[in-house]
């Protein structure tokens, strides 16, 4: 009771471990009563890299079977061509694009965790935001398969970048597509090294207390030597803070870039001058909701309760009410639009959406991420982690299904009703998508075992620093 | 961080490494200071002031963006696609690639900076370096004359060094 003034208070604090013993098992306090120090952390974090237990083995073997899934299809694909993908006339974009924007979409709330929330100061994302901007990481690798993959002739693609070439050509800069190439490419460059220059202190801080000499090899090179001395520290926050400044306008830019992909084209459903924050915010939703549904079992595996609060998720669930709310409202104009403009092909579209032959993917769009989330308005439900797990598990089909709404849906009833027609999936097409998970979770299992997954020497900047004279926090 | 022999203080507590530095000062001797995490008041005590990372950020930034747009504006000219009137030098059409280009090169020189700076990377012995630097523990490196050792190990003793180890130096 030493923290509290009075029994009242004593009673009242949901911290406090005698006043309600039923709440914590295993003799874990929590911060409000006794803080986390600095040993703590890095006993706490770097316990995760331990060696595995069969568990991890078969997650990861679970994880490479979807590979090998997704490899045997890409495999068929490029012997036999396109057509076994589904791909037929009027849906030339079906599945690969839909995915594509959904990875890209799950990248930025890593950069938006990692580097906006940075700029902001906001405490509450040190702990998650390493997990995000691996989760940022991974996705733009996935994601950057699927041009490739959709290119069908793969081995031409480096005719998408400039070089000079017997042919005399170059490609087209005033073609979003190619826009789209730079935008993912220089995500993926500056995300990757944002990632690890976060990592050099964490890696070293591993390389000190690694027991086998393929961990002290590994983090000794991965460290790059690095000493944490009074002038490395001054040129990293400086070089970190100019990361994160760079990679701000990412966030926004490069999924606005992608929805012009649809935008600056002239298809019923695509041509809105909204869809640029409407991707935005909607990339950052699904985002958001796979990180959560990521460390939703990481913590409770690797016994994160101390780092990983309720707190966070409560922060994070509020940020997911918030782009609920802009989806929700770019999902009306959408519609509003379509009305005013009177536009016969733009209403057109608009109703087939809800009530076209596959209308149930939109309306499970709209349940899995309008309707559903609001739940979230409610406090308890937002600190009641196996329900907010549940959410974002829905939302992630929510934005597949939306994407799938916008792409599929528009390509298959534009202008000429002759032309009208469907998108059949192929097990080609279902093998590679299910390849792209596993290419994902494939990563992110490697990753939380060979390499701190939450970052030590933030969560170390957030504590208060060891004072012999006590005095306020780091702060 | 200068001289033969290097007095290491190992401390727990900042305000004890923050008296240390002070000590170091005045004596007028070469030191180093590790610490598990930056701190503002570590910062203020040996570096303070700006880092010069910003000028190769932004030396990176700007050639970035002439790069993607001479890119775009030049391949334009020496391939001209006719596309229905348009111009052909569209430098609206160009502006992505330009943005993009702006932040990949300010990133790159960024990473450049900081390696070129931190000094990474770096195979070469640490002098005073100690693997609880890395964890909860701040350390102090004073470098001296072999004459200076005893009377500096003493004084470091009194700003309150929960350890204190005299090594080769430089």
């Amino acid at each position: 009771m030493s923290h509290h003034q009075t029994q009242h208070q004593h009673t009242e604090c949901t911290s406090c471990e005698e006043a309600h013993p039923s709440r914590f098992r295993g003799g874990i306090v929590p911060t409000e009563a006794k803080p986390l120090t600095y040993e703590e952390v890095n006993t706490t974090v770097l316990a995760m890299l331990e060696p595995p237990t069969y568990r991890w083995w078969l997650f990861l073997a679970l994880c490479l079977a979807a590979v090998a899934i997704g490899g045997v299809s890409w495999t068929r694909q490029i012997l036999k061509g396109m057509t076994e993908a589904g791909k037929s006339h009027p849906d030339m974009w079906g599945g690969y694009i839909t995915t594509f924007v959904f990875w890209v979409g799950i990248a930025h709330s890593g950069t938006l965790i990692s580097a906006v929330l940075y700029l902001f100061r906001a405490h509450f994302r040190m702990p998650i935001y390493r997990l995000a901007e691996a989760m940022t990481v991974f996705a733009v690798l996935t994601a950057g398969l699927f041009p490739l993959i959709h290119l069908g002739r793969v081995w031409y693609f480096y005719w998408l970048m400039p070089y000079p070439n017997e042919r005399a050509i170059w490609p087209n800069f005033r073609s979003p597509l190619l826009w789209d190439v730079f935008a993912v490419s220089t995500y993926l460059t500056i995300s990757s090294t944002f990632f690890i220059i976060g990592l050099i202190p964490d890696i070293a801080a591993a390389r000190d207390a690694a027991k086998t000499k393929f961990r002290k090899i590994l983090y000794g090179i991965t460290s790059l030597g690095w000493s944490g001395s009074h002038s490395q520290w001054k040129h990293y926050t400086a070089a970190y803070l100019f990361f994160a400044a760079l990679a701000t306008p990412l966030v926004v830019s490069v999924h606005s870039v992608v929805s012009w992909d649809f935008a600056m084209s002239i298809v019923p459903g695509w041509h809105a001058t909204i869809f640029p924050p409407y991707f935005v915010a909607g990339a950052i939703f699904s985002g958001i909701a796979m990180v959560i549904t990521i460390m939703v079992p990481l913590r409770k595996i690797f016994g994160l309760e101390r780092i990983l609060e309720p707190k966070h998720f409560d922060a994070m669930c509020k940020l997911i009410l918030l782009t609920s709310g802009i989806l929700t409202y770019s999902y009306g104009i959408e519609f509003y639009t379509a009305w005013f403009s009177n536009n016969e092909f733009e209403r057109a579209q608009f109703w087939f959406r809800p009530f076209g032959e596959v209308g149930a993917a939109f309306w499970g769009m709209t349940f899995c991420n309008c309707i559903f989330p609001q739940l979230l308005w409610i406090k308890k439900l937002r600190t009641n982690i196996p329900f907010v797990f549940c959410v974002t598990i829905l939302i992630n089909i929510g934005m597949w299904l939306e994407r799938f709404n916008i792409i599929v849906q528009s390509l298959s009833h534009e202008y000429i009703p002759y032309s009208w027609g469907w998108y059949n999936f192929s097990w080609v097409d279902i093998g590679i998508v299910i390849g792209s998970f596993g290419w994902f979770g494939m990563w992110m299992t490697l990753f939380v075992k060979f390499f701190p997954a939450v970052a030590i020497t933030e969560i170390k900047e957030i504590l208060p620093a060891p004072r012999r004279v006590a005095q306020g926090g780091n702060h | 961080m200068k001289g033969p022999k290097a007095v290491v203080g190992v401390y727990t507590f900042i305000d004890d490494a923050l008296s240390a530095i002070e000590l170091a000062k005045t004596s007028n001797l070469d030191y180093r200071v590790y610490s598990p995490v930056p701190h503002h008041e570590l910062e203020e005590a040996t570096l303070p002031g700006k880092s010069p990372v910003r000028f190769l950020t932004g030396a990176g930034a700007v050639m970035g963006c002439s790069a993607g747009f001479a890119l775009a504006i030049w391949t334009s000219l020496d391939y001209p696609l006719r596309v229905s009137a348009k111009d052909v030098v569209s430098v609206p059409g160009f502006f992505v690639i330009g943005y993009e280009c702006t932040i990949l090169f300010g990133g790159i020189f960024t990473l450049l900076a900081l390696l070129h700076f931190c000094r990474l990377p770096n195979i070469l012995r640490k002098i005073g370096y100690d693997p609880r630097f890395s964890q909860d523990k701040f350390g102090v490196v004073i470098g001296c004359q072999t004459a200076m050792v005893d009377d500096l190990v003493a004084r470091l003793r009194q700003t309150g060094a929960d350890e204190i180890q005299v090594r080769e130096g430089l």
